[in-house]
């Protein structure tokens, strides 16, 4: 390493913090230490002007190593990042701190402690910086094409996207014909127009008009020159690495149907079952074809749940209880009774419809879920049952109608207006009367209080939505995470609904939820998006901050391999065949919990070594003195904004409290804690994220078990385990970290120094 | 109608038996289940649990509803929530007891344990009916036994208190 020349640049905020932090005091403090060549004070340091002094005293005093107290969080250390690269120095040489929101502010009541606070605070970001080496960034090719696991309406939607973009797309589907879902039931809401409709491909070609939507077939979908459609195929395998991966498909020989094929394949859920038994029990001849693709899209959708697991209904039993998707199937024109409503038991007119809603969904027994879409399926039929046949009578037995979606309010309006019954009650039971022969619904109207034995002639359950069959070994294959109810698990349910935890890889469709067409084609095309925009540029640019393993000190235990949130480490095995940890540089996001994992230290992060942690504890509790330190271990993501939003928001709290940033706390280490201890901590903190809202999957899971571990350890010392302590925080909860971080200061106040204890 | 104990949910979750309750949506599967509900308007299982959620405690624990359940669990088995609530109506008569409030024919139940050892006592013409059938007489109920579980465990106790209250 290069001897280090450190520059120091302190921001006293245009005058903000002048009286709170005596500057005269801190710039002589920073000139006496080790390895400072420049120190500079000035208003601000994020206009073109201040960022010019600290460029030009780079350039004059060759300075290898920045320190600057910025002006605004973040947004000047992403100018003044640009400003020292601008003057050839590595981003990762510069270290910012905020002496404004992280001192002065939540300081403002005791001034001279806030300069001692100050102080520590420049040391250790001098002594942080002193040991950083230079990050370099690293490339990763990545392959223009796609493939997308799934042909119904979402696969078929990205695949529109992404071709229409320029991409080169495979779409694989295990049944013989594409459109799923749409392609056995007749009509969707809220257009009530046909189900097997897409976007129109904008590719131009021959004899197609590109026009708003268009039939499957007429779409002249098949036909897209970088679209290859792999029909009656399965995904076997799945290797390599976001941008590279190597696919095996596995095609069955069979052709039955054109891609696009319509009038559709199934008449019912015991005939879809049916078919893809015989897909899964296929013995013929099959082709293996591998493809080399850069993302993955996977949109395998969902399928009716088989009602005839809750055997009070008699799904099964009685032929003419059937389910939502027979009686679309039934209202096509293309259907098994060419569009009339008749008992399947035998053929006779019908003439009253009973609909059962929340089919083995909302249910603690089957699906805890509510699936979200019967309620307007139910609608939606009951609505084209009266429109084409008046005189029949239609009920539906509902717990809620949930009818949230633009325009859906309608749907049960105008059902009401076509003489649709309600009643508000689920019923217990549906038994065929032995002198009637007819089905009967026994169910409450909880609204009259009043039990009604209803007759039906056909009774139609409202089955909940489960993921595909398959779904699970898919998962497997591809390394993807699935939820509680089965469906796949997103990266972030909130704001990145269709991404996963594997780069690459994209959810899109009902196969992470059930949903309507509206929403399936939004998420389509924003799976679309997010694979599109990791492609684009065909090279993945990413800092190298990744975790270093020490091969001397590696070896055979085989604990980071499967901690790893993003399986980037794996085995090697070396000549003298031992095993040591390799690093993926690609799939590593430098989170650390290796580093927090491994039981012989032989893993640090290129971006905060362990010299550095130990130097930044040592510099912010050992300045002496007799009043208590208390060290906060913060993690840099939802956990340390506390002390961004409590700075910011001016809350007060004690200067005796003390913190250091770390990627994430699942990479914080027993020995790290007693280091804070011996260093001359009275008390540690440690924040992070939620435990379900760990940025690293389960970081804070982990340093909450470590936590807890360093308690039993300080009692069997003698020393009050209520010196260490948990948190989990989120930016918003700025003063609940304030009074976390008062209530450790009363504790050691209370306990005395951790001396006392020890001595 | 003014909600009288906007926590009686709590006391009723704390109870064995009772933890269930809030899960209940109102479906009523459980009142179209049963079949007491089928023959008298004094008992739906509902009724019961959105009383107890909404707070309405006095009706709950002193009308003769909770009485009424014949603890056959087709509603338990039946509901999607997995609302226990044959057993919420036994943590609901364990409020009711405590507080007085028990129809006769229990405290008659009650005592007949107590003193014959039966919660039905054997009248002397069922046992006439058994001697002209050829049957063997009765065994001893074992009250003497059976007393010392229901004093050491309070029954006989609170069965008293109940008495008093119902004079």
């Amino acid at each position: 390493m290069d001897k280090p020349r450190v520059g120091v640049f302190l921001s006293n905020c245009d005058g903000q913090i002048n009286k709170t932090l005596n500057f005269k005091e801190l710039i002589k403090y920073a000139n006496g230490l080790a390895g400072i060549v420049y120190v500079k004070q000035n208003k601000e340091f994020s206009s073109a002007a201040g960022l010019n002094l600290i460029k030009e005293a780079i350039k004059t005093n060759d300075l290898n190593r920045v320190v600057v107290s910025a002006d605004e969080l973040i947004t000047s250390m992403v100018k003044i990042s640009q400003a020292v690269q601008d003057v050839g120095l590595n981003p990762y040489l510069l270290e910012v701190l905020y002496l404004k929101e992280h001192c002065a502010l939540p300081h403002k009541k005791e001034p001279a402690n806030a300069t001692k606070k100050a102080k520590a605070m420049i040391l250790a970001a001098v002594e942080k910086v002193k040991l950083q080496e230079p990050i370099k960034t690293l490339e990763f090719p990545v392959r223009k094409s796609t493939l997308i696991i799934g042909g119904g309406l979402a696969g078929m939607q990205a695949a529109i996207d992404l071709t229409d973009m320029g991409f080169q797309v495979t779409l694989v589907e295990r049944l013989p014909v594409l459109g799923g879902m749409s392609s056995y039931a007749g009509k969707f809401f809220p257009t009530d127009d046909c189900a097997p409709c897409v976007e129109s491909p904008s590719c131009g070609l021959n004899g197609i008009t590109n026009t708003s939507r268009k039939c499957i077939y007429r779409s002249g979908f098949s036909e897209i020159p970088n679209l290859n459609i792999l029909t009656n195929s399965d995904i076997v395998a799945v290797e390599g690495v976001p941008g590279d991966y190597k696919v095996t498909v596995e095609k069955r020989l069979i052709r039955l149907h054109s891609p696009s094929a319509y009038p559709p394949p199934f008449i019912s859920l015991r005939q879809q079952t049916h078919a893809m038994k015989q897909i899964f029990e296929y013995k013929g001849k099959k082709e293996r074809i591998t493809l080399d693709v850069g993302t993955i899209i996977v949109a395998t959708g969902f399928e009716l749940y088989d009602p005839s697991n809750i055997k009070e209904y008699n799904y099964g039993v009685y032929p003419d209880i059937i389910d939502q998707l027979a009686l679309a199937r039934m209202l096509n024109g293309f259907g098994p009774t060419k569009g009339s409503l008749i008992k399947p038991s035998d053929g006779s007119q019908v003439n009253k419809v009973i609909m059962i809603q929340c089919v083995g969904s909302r249910d603690e027994r089957y699906n805890t879920y509510c699936s979200s879409i019967c309620c307007m399926i139910a609608l939606k039929h009951a609505k084209l049952i009266k429109e084409k046949f008046p005189e029949i009578e239609v009920n539906i037995c509902y717990i809620d109608i949930r009818s949230g979606g633009k325009g859906h309010e309608d749907y049960y309006e105008e059902a009401r207006e076509l003489g649709v019954k309600f009643v508000k009650g689920r019923p217990s039971e549906v038994f065929l009367d032995p002198e009637t022969e007819k089905l009967i619904v026994d169910v409450e109207d909880a609204l009259l209080g009043k039990f009604l034995e209803l007759d039906a002639d056909l009774v139609v359950l409202s089955s909940a939505f489960v993921p595909s069959t398959g779904t699970e070994k898919l998962a497997e294959v591809l390394g993807l995470d699935l939820s509680e109810d089965g469906f796949f698990k997103e990266y972030n349910a909130k704001l990145r609904p269709t991404e996963t935890k594997q780069r690459g890889i994209y959810i899109s469709g009902a196969n992470t939820y059930p949903k309507d067409t509206p929403t399936t084609s939004l998420h389509a095309s924003s799976a679309a998006l997010k694979a599109a925009k990791f492609m684009r540029t065909g090279v993945i640019t990413k800092d190298q901050k990744t975790a270093l393993i020490d091969s001397d000190l590696c070896g055979d235990c085989e604990f980071c391999p499967v901690i790893c949130p993003y399986e980037a480490i794996s085995l090697k095995q070396l000549d003298d065949e031992h095993l040591v940890a390799e690093v993926n540089e690609l799939l590593c996001e430098g989170c650390g919990t290796c580093v927090g994992t491994c039981p012989v230290n032989a893993i640090e992060l290129r971006h905060l070594s362990e010299k550095q942690i130990l130097a930044q504890i040592n510099s912010l509790v050992s300045d002496g003195g007799k009043d208590l330190k208390v060290l906060a271990f913060c993690c840099s993501e939802c956990g340390g904004t506390v002390l961004d939003s409590a700075g910011m928001a001016g809350l007060q709290y004690p200067s005796n409290v003390r913190a250091i940033k770390v990627p994430c706390t699942g990479m914080l280490k027993i020995s790290h804690y007693l280091e804070a201890f011996n260093a001359g901590a009275d008390a540690v903190m440690v924040i992070g994220c939620k435990e379900d809202g760990c940025h690293y999957e389960a970081g804070s899971e982990k340093a909450k078990i470590k936590v807890d571990f360093t308690k039993r350890l300080l009692g069997l010392y003698g020393i009050a385990p209520e010196r260490i302590e948990m948190f989990f925080n989120v930016y918003i909860e700025g003063l609940d970290f304030v009074n976390e971080a008062k209530a450790m200061t009363e504790i050691v106040e209370k306990l005395g120094p951790l001396q006392r204890e020890i001595l | 109608m003014k909600v009288e104990n906007s926590q009686f949910y709590k006391e009723v979750t704390s109870k064995l038996g009772g933890e269930t309750l809030t899960k209940c949506y109102q479906c009523g599967t459980c009142a179209s289940s049963c079949p007491v509900a089928r023959i008298t308007t004094r008992y739906n299982p509902r009724l019961v649990i959105k009383n107890a959620l909404l707070g309405n405690r006095a009706e709950v624990i002193t009308e003769d509803a909770i009485w009424l359940c014949s603890s056959c669990y087709n509603c338990q088995e039946r509901c999607p929530k997995g609302v226990e609530i044959a057993e919420v109506m036994y943590a609901l008569r364990n409020i009711a007891v405590k507080e007085g409030h028990v129809p006769l024919a229990f405290i008659e139940m009650a005592s007949n344990l107590i003193n014959e050892g039966r919660l039905v006592p054997v009248t002397s013409f069922s046992l006439r009916k058994r001697e002209t059938f050829g049957l063997p007489p009765l065994k001893e109920a074992g009250v003497t036994a059976l007393n010392k579980i229901l004093t050491s465990t309070s029954f006989t106790k609170t069965v008293e208190k109940a008495k008093e209250a119902a004079k």
